[in-house]
């Protein structure tokens, strides 16, 4: 069997801010991504390139808070973390605080294919880019008008979502987006992408780029990408705590999955969601938080898209 | 199925291990402990000097005294982790702080996390050039900003709103360090840019980095590390110094520190990961980082060493490379300095 599931981020959405029309873009988009990944694992493509396309998807759509439409920094720029794991051998590759790369998720995987390191910062990874022959875009490409706004809200003190660009959002900053898969051969890998919080000071670090708390893969385990507070994620070393419950006490994906989000992360105060799948294709979503877009399709006819 | 009997099975066996006189210890049978290192890599009596090698002892008897005299006067374990790792910071033979390691261009960037195991904190720098105690700033992260990880010019601007005062890069930089960097990259001339960069021999070099972890009279667990990275690494380059999980970690009842080849530290979310075999196998801390070194990291190829210490006392310094500088000193009279294989 062959699984790939995706998320749009975790976090308030309230139904009553999320007009019709709005909410059809969202699940547009998410459809694209599900759509992309999944023909990529239909033809016999690996996770690792089904993941990537999944969540290039979403950074080039702007209503979600990665690559284009990101959440701006208290200084209003752009500035993108991503990762990418490969279950089958424990690579990985990870970029943070990058402003010009158009697909962070791509830097990332070249960071793990072609250099010997897995996390590269800030300036340091945009000349890496440039010197694998990927061209820079202009900080402006990534800010839209909707971040712009809701930065001024922020800013004034208006607690705002980052899933919902606003117009008169309330609740707790979060975004990022994700997938995780598992292709033909049981191979898994897992991919996140983020521009972070809403507001947050340049050259904070989510969990997102972090090894083991936002992104973490490993063949025969799970493969998991997290969205949430990004700062519970990375104490409680979150997506690598669920493959070490999975892994050494036998718990299932959903009971160790449970036990992260709704115990050990709501007892830090952190909230979020997590999507996972194991090694025989099987996927689960969680969250703590009153929603997450997200979406789920398997080879055994297991389709679908959800917010709430 | 598993997880309703997992906690009842635990506690079990807890009960069971109690009985058996080998449980938790009360208070006053548990020891104040420092466990210290200053890096991993080829260290050989055959690359050292007489000199040399007192010297190296001399500083890591510095940093051991200097977190253990925290303990000794009540203090919290994360403050003895934090004076042991800055004592190693200004120490220029280590590989932290002052006398760290160059990147591919010349310039040191360090990185630094500490770990609070009792609350669950932590905070973490990565790319700095100019925070001449790495390891203060990741602790004013971890107390004064809702962040667990700050990276390059930010985490400065954040050091400066914190009134830490920034020294220019040439505080950094030593002429070994400078020599170094040119052999490192007439040695990496002609190699594949996905090799990793060896932890090369040590008459001059090392793995650096730098770390600590300690139990309190509390009982409270605390871990930090400072480093400067590899010689020749790529500009902006993070190792698995301040990712937490990775080369730091604590927690209630575990705390750990890395030095060695971070990229496979991170991949293998090697300090988490032991107190994970800790906790739910039921492993003696030797035993989880035994497996940790000498399968898990050494099957990936991955080189280098960890400290550990468990909430009773237990004390592990292990590693797959020839050496590492380590020291451990605790309230039952042990004080111990080695670099070599076996204890000395």
């Amino acid at each position: 069997m062959y699984a790939i599931a995706i998320h749009g981020g975790a976090g308030a959405v309230p139904r009553a801010t999320l007009l019709p029309a709005r909410e059809q873009r969202y699940r547009a988009g998410l459809e694209a991504a599900l759509d992309g990944g999944y023909a990529v694992l239909e033809r016999g493509g690996s996770s690792l390139d089904a993941v990537t396309e999944a969540v290039r998807i979403l950074e080039d759509d702007p209503v979600f808070n990665a690559g284009r439409g990101a959440a701006l920094t208290r200084e209003g720029a752009a500035e993108l973390d991503a990762a990418i794991m490969d279950g089958r051998n424990l690579r990985a590759g990870a970029v943070a605080s990058v402003r010009h790369v158009k697909n962070p998720v791509e830097l990332a995987r070249r960071v793990m294919e072609k250099s010997r390191h897995v996390l590269l910062v800030g300036p340091g990874a945009e000349e890496f880019a440039l010197e694998e022959g990927m061209a820079l875009v202009p900080n402006h490409y990534f800010r839209t008008p909707e971040r712009q706004v809701q930065l001024e809200h922020e800013q004034r003190g208006e607690r705002v979502s980052d899933l919902v660009p606003p117009t008169r959002a309330t609740e707790v900053p979060k975004g990022t987006v994700g997938a995780v898969a598992c292709d033909r051969d049981g191979n898994l890998a897992a991919a996140t992408s983020t521009g972070g919080m809403t507001n947050k000071r340049p050259g904070r670090v989510g969990d997102s780029p972090i090894i083991g708390a936002g992104t973490y893969a490993k063949n025969g385990v799970c493969a998991v990408s997290a969205t949430g507070h990004g700062e519970y994620f990375i104490r409680a070393v979150a997506a690598h705590h669920v493959c070490a419950a999975v892994e050494y006490r036998g718990l299932t994906l959903e009971a160790a999955m449970r036990e992260l989000l709704h115990d050990i992360l709501k007892g830090l105060g952190g909230d979020g969601g997590l999507i996972a799948v194991d090694g025989g294709g099987q996927i689960v979503m969680d969250f703590s938080t009153e929603g997450m877009y997200r979406g789920a399709r398997d080879s055994s006819g297991r389709n679908e898209l959800a917010i709430y | 199925m598993s997880r309703p009997l997992a906690r009842p099975l635990r506690c079990l066996l807890l009960a069971a291990a109690a009985l058996l006189g080998s449980g938790p210890l009360a208070a006053a049978d548990r020891p104040l402990v420092i466990v210290i290192h200053g890096g991993a890599g080829v260290i050989e009596r055959a690359h050292m000097s007489p000199e040399r090698e007192a010297s190296f002892r001399a500083g890591l008897a510095a940093a051991l005294d200097a977190g253990y005299a925290v303990l000794e006067h009540g203090g919290a374990a994360l403050d003895a982790v934090g004076a042991a790792v800055r004592t190693m910071e200004d120490d220029p033979q280590f590989n932290a702080g002052r006398g760290a390691v160059l990147n591919h261009d010349g310039l040191c960037e360090l990185d630094a996390a500490i770990m609070d195991g009792a609350a669950g904190r932590a905070g973490a720098v990565a790319g700095v050039h100019h925070v001449k105690n790495p390891i203060d700033l990741a602790r004013l992260v971890m107390d004064k900003s809702p962040h667990v990880l700050l990276a390059g010019q930010g985490a400065e601007e954040f050091a400066l709103s914190q009134g830490v005062v920034l020294v220019p890069e040439s505080y950094f930089i030593t002429p070994e360090r400078l020599r170094e960097l040119e052999e490192a990259k007439r040695a990496a001339a002609g190699r594949e840019p996905t090799a990793p960069l060896p932890i090369r021999p040590y008459a001059t070099k090392g793995m650096g980095t730098v770390g600590a972890v300690a139990l309190d009279a509390q009982g409270h667990l605390a871990a930090a590390t400072s480093t400067g990275g590899i010689t020749n690494k790529l500009y902006g380059r993070v190792g698995d110094t301040p990712i937490i999980g990775a080369g730091t970690y604590a927690d209630e009842s575990c705390a750990v520190s890395g030095t060695g080849q971070g990229e496979y530290y991170i991949r293998q979310v090697v300090a988490y990961d032991i107190c994970a075999m800790l906790e739910y196998q039921h492993r003696p801390l030797a035993k989880a980082v035994d497996v940790m070194m000498h399968d898990k990291l050494q099957r990936t190829g991955g080189e280098g060493g960890v400290i550990a210490l468990d909430k009773d006392g237990n004390t592990a310094m292990d590693f797959n490379s020839a050496g590492m500088h380590r020291g451990v000193r605790d309230s039952r009279g042990r004080r111990e300095i080695a670099m070599y294989r076996g204890s000395n």
